[in-house]
């Protein structure tokens, strides 16, 4: 081997958007409908190929090497050796033990269990799957690690959550990086992982007790504000709407107050939708901060620039895109009950093609429509913030010997786990 | 044509120039730190779509791992413009496949669907041993009695058991059944799994004569002996599993969700067919009036289908008063006894109002 002349370079991340994505996406629309979504995984790779090619490392953009027949076999595989055993057992034993027996019930307790333990191992191995299907320069990337040992963390943090109330949040995500971050390859050169989840803490604290605050206020303020309003006459008018069998029907008075309660109520849950994910967007922006800044590539280390208020808009960009897709489903969907109604069909045909229909349109619309979107935004937020200080040697970066797996992300697109 | 490029060679990540050069057939490149190197232009395969003022990035099939990156806009025209397979894009083999596997596809799951649709339930509802059908059943018209009251009286359990004689005479082999009748304010009838027959009080208040209560329970009778419920079960089975085809999940548990099975239960056109045909069958054979259950079919069919409390789980089980474009043509298959044989009654005076009297 000829002597390697080392001459580390800086590296610098952006994303450079360019036109084709919506080509894509109304293509993946169009063939999602014709092929009854079996085109999923074509669609999935060619948006990814697509947003992959705008990342851009020093110019020279990433590349997305996956094909759609890998996903398509995947899970295919999942399917054979997970989910259809599963459904037939579970509608064995609906025959043989009757569907309301609790032993069908506590089956599916143990498949959830069972669900909870393959997340880890799932999104594990689609990281894996990714890595080695992402180009750079020539040289791919994978996952060093043992994705059963992911699991079993990724398993413990669920707990781990569940049982703090949340407090284990900062210290599981910390573990779990170490883990997932520590194991990724970029050819033979490692990412290394290192840090405390202790600089986490203070803003975790503030995000959860403002989060209990408004939780409390928010109900008490809301009972207050109902008992001195309306007194009992809600609750008399409530009698009378839910009791109509004795006879007495609401009176217009009584239907305006429901009326103002439940836009109270409504109120009231737009509040918690909106102002708590604000409260978190806190710790988000907080937590991706430090766990760039744990992350080093031989030797350099990573900032990521993000603040409270990039990533509320990031969130807020992201939740309007979706409510507007689904109104617009809903719209096209109104539109072909009226039509239908129109031709006069029969109810029950009519229902069951509306039926059909809706769940083709609305899971290809606002999926196929919304979902490329949305990544894009996710993954160029982080581009745009993402630096790295140091210089790498490029040159002494070889490639990747581990095997390129040959099917993907099966168990993760079963447990839908997002993993894009 | 000499242009300057960029090549990866895929084994490190090290940035090498080259120099490019072009004869129709191969495509060769070297520079300081790479060797001359030969692809054969056949071999070339474009990572993505030629665009006027970005790098054309190239790869070659005996050497997938390597990047040749071009920037030179005239290199790139003329290369491309003699090799329509590097314009990038989906080629026709490419287009071939993807059509392959969508008709391939829609191909596979037409024929999944019609093995679990239509071929299987049939089949599988008539091998499922007795005890399962039973438990089943039990349990469903536990749920969906919803813990109304079930309608006792000696003497009305009498005249339903008379009833049910009178309807065997004529068919012998009439399927091992159980009657309930329970106090529900809703009009509907229903067997489900393992022979169980459910009735309600409402039923017994509309009817105004024994033989059309008969001709209703006949019809439920052809149900039992046709396996529907049984065989619905098994569709329904079915459609989780394509269900979970397509949206590449475990869809829920729909087998063991009894709201859900109420609402999809419906049987078929063709079953309310086959237990109507049996119906009359065994009225004819059994001597009782089928005109009776064509009155009440009349009847119901003016009262639009039952009516009653909409939300219980009750009235939305289809049940025989399904109201379908079909009722009408089903009512018209109803005939009278042939000449020359004497409609005997299906319960006495008596019993007829002992039976009515059974909820009170």
């Amino acid at each position: 081997m000829p002597p390697i002349d080392s001459a580390p370079e800086k590296l610098n991340f952006a994303y450079v958007r360019r036109p084709g994505l919506w080509k894509i996406m109304f293509t993946n629309l169009g063939m999602g409908i014709i092929t009854l979504t079996v085109w999923h995984f074509w669609g999935k790779t060619n948006v990814r190929k697509h947003i992959w090619s705008c990342i851009h490392i020093n110019d020279e953009p990433l590349e997305y090497t996956g094909k759609g027949g890998e996903l398509f076999r995947g899970f295919l595989l999942v399917f054979v050796i997970f989910i259809l055993p599963l459904l037939l057992l579970t509608a064995f034993l609906g025959f043989y033990l009757g569907p309301q027996n609790p032993a069908i019930s506590g089956l599916n307790f143990l498949f959830a269990i069972a669900g909870y333990l393959l997340g880890g191992f799932a999104l594990y191995k689609a990281r894996n799957y990714q890595l080695s299907r992402t180009n750079w320069r020539g040289i791919r990337g994978n996952m060093a690690g043992s994705a059963g040992l992911y699991s079993l963390t990724y398993f413990g943090n669920i707990l781990a959550k569940w049982f703090s109330f949340g407090w284990a949040t900062p210290v599981m995500n910390v573990v779990m990086s170490e883990q997932m971050i520590g194991d990724m390859r970029f050819g033979d050169s490692a990412f290394k992982f290192k840090g405390r989840a202790g600089p986490l803490y203070p803003t975790y604290a503030l995000c959860w007790f403002l989060t209990l605050f408004v939780v409390i206020g928010g109900i008490g303020l809301f009972s207050y504000e109902v008992i001195n309003w309306f007194g009992t006459g809600l609750s008399d008018a409530f009698d009378h709407l839910f009791k109509d069998k004795e006879g007495v029907k609401p009176t217009v008075e009584e239907f305006k107050l429901i009326g103002i309660f439940m836009l109270g109520l409504v109120g009231l849950i737009m509040c918690y939708v909106l102002i708590i994910p604000a409260l978190w967007a806190i710790y988000s922006a907080k937590e991706m901060r430090t766990l760039a800044n744990y992350t080093r590539f031989d030797g350099a280390q990573f900032k990521l620039n993000a603040t409270a208020a990039s990533v509320i808009w990031l969130a807020v960009g992201n939740l309007l895109i979706i409510v507007l897709a689904i109104a617009m489903a809903a719209i096209l969907l109104f539109g072909i009950g009226f039509l239908a109604a129109w031709m006069g069909l029969d109810k029950s045909t009519a229902v069951a093609i509306l039926i059909g229909i809706m769940v083709l349109v609305i899971y290809q619309g606002v999926w196929a429509l919304t979902r490329p979107i949305i990544i894009q935004r996710n993954i160029s937020f982080v581009f745009k913030r993402l630096t790295l200080d140091g210089a790498v040697d490029l040159n002494r970066i070889r490639q990747s010997i581990a095997a390129r797996p040959t099917r993907g992300e099966g168990l993760a697109d079963a447990f839908d786990l997002g993993a894009w | 044509m000499v242009v300057s490029a960029t090549y990866f060679d895929g084994e490190s990540a090290r940035n090498r120039s080259v120099d490019v050069n072009e004869d129709g057939t191969n495509l060769t490149f070297s520079g300081t730190d790479t060797p001359y190197t030969s692809w054969s232009i056949k071999g070339l395969h474009a990572i993505d779509a030629p665009t006027p003022g970005q790098p054309y990035r190239l790869t070659h099939e005996d050497k997938s791992g390597a990047r040749l990156i071009i920037r030179d806009d005239v290199f790139i025209k003329t290369l491309v413009s003699r090799s329509s397979h590097l314009k990038g894009g989906y080629s026709s083999r490419d287009i071939a496949h993807i059509f392959g596997w969508t008709i391939g596809g829609l191909v596979a799951v037409a024929a999944l669907g019609y093995v679990a649709m239509v071929l299987l339930p049939d089949k599988v509802a008539h091998i499922l041993p007795e005890t399962w059908r039973n438990r089943v059943g039990s349990q469903m018209e536990a749920a969906m009695a919803e813990g109304a009251k079930l309608c006792h009286s000696p003497a009305g359990d009498a005249a339903l058991s008379a009833m049910i004689t009178n309807l065997a005479l004529g068919q012998p082999d009439l399927p091992a059944i159980s009657v309930h009748i329970y106090d529900i304010p809703v009009l509907n009838a229903f067997a489900v799994s393992g022979g169980k027959i459910i009735m309600t009080r409402e039923i017994l208040a509309k009817a105004d004569g024994p033989d059309e209560i008969a001709g209703v329970l006949a019809h439920e009778i052809g149900h039992v002996a046709h396996r529907h419920p049984e065989a619905q079960l098994v569709r329904l089975t079915g459609m989780q599993v394509l269900g979970s085809v397509f949206t590449g999940s475990n869809g829920g548990d729909m087998t063991t969700n009894i709201a859900f099975m109420a609402t999809v239960l419906r049987f078929t056109r063709e079953a309310e067919a086959e237990a109507d045909a049996y119906a009359r069958d065994t009225l004819v054979k059994s001597s009782i009036d089928p005109m009776g259950l064509k009155r009440f079919f009349e009847k119901i069919n003016k009262l639009e289908g039952g009516g009653g409390d909409k939300s219980s789980a009750f009235s939305k089980l289809g049940g025989i008063f399904s109201t379908h474009p079909g009722t009408e043509d089903r009512m018209k298959l109803i005939e009278p006894l042939p000449a020359g044989v004497v409609a005997k009654p299906s319960l006495t005076n008596e019993q007829w109002l002992a039976l009515k009297d059974i909820c009170k």
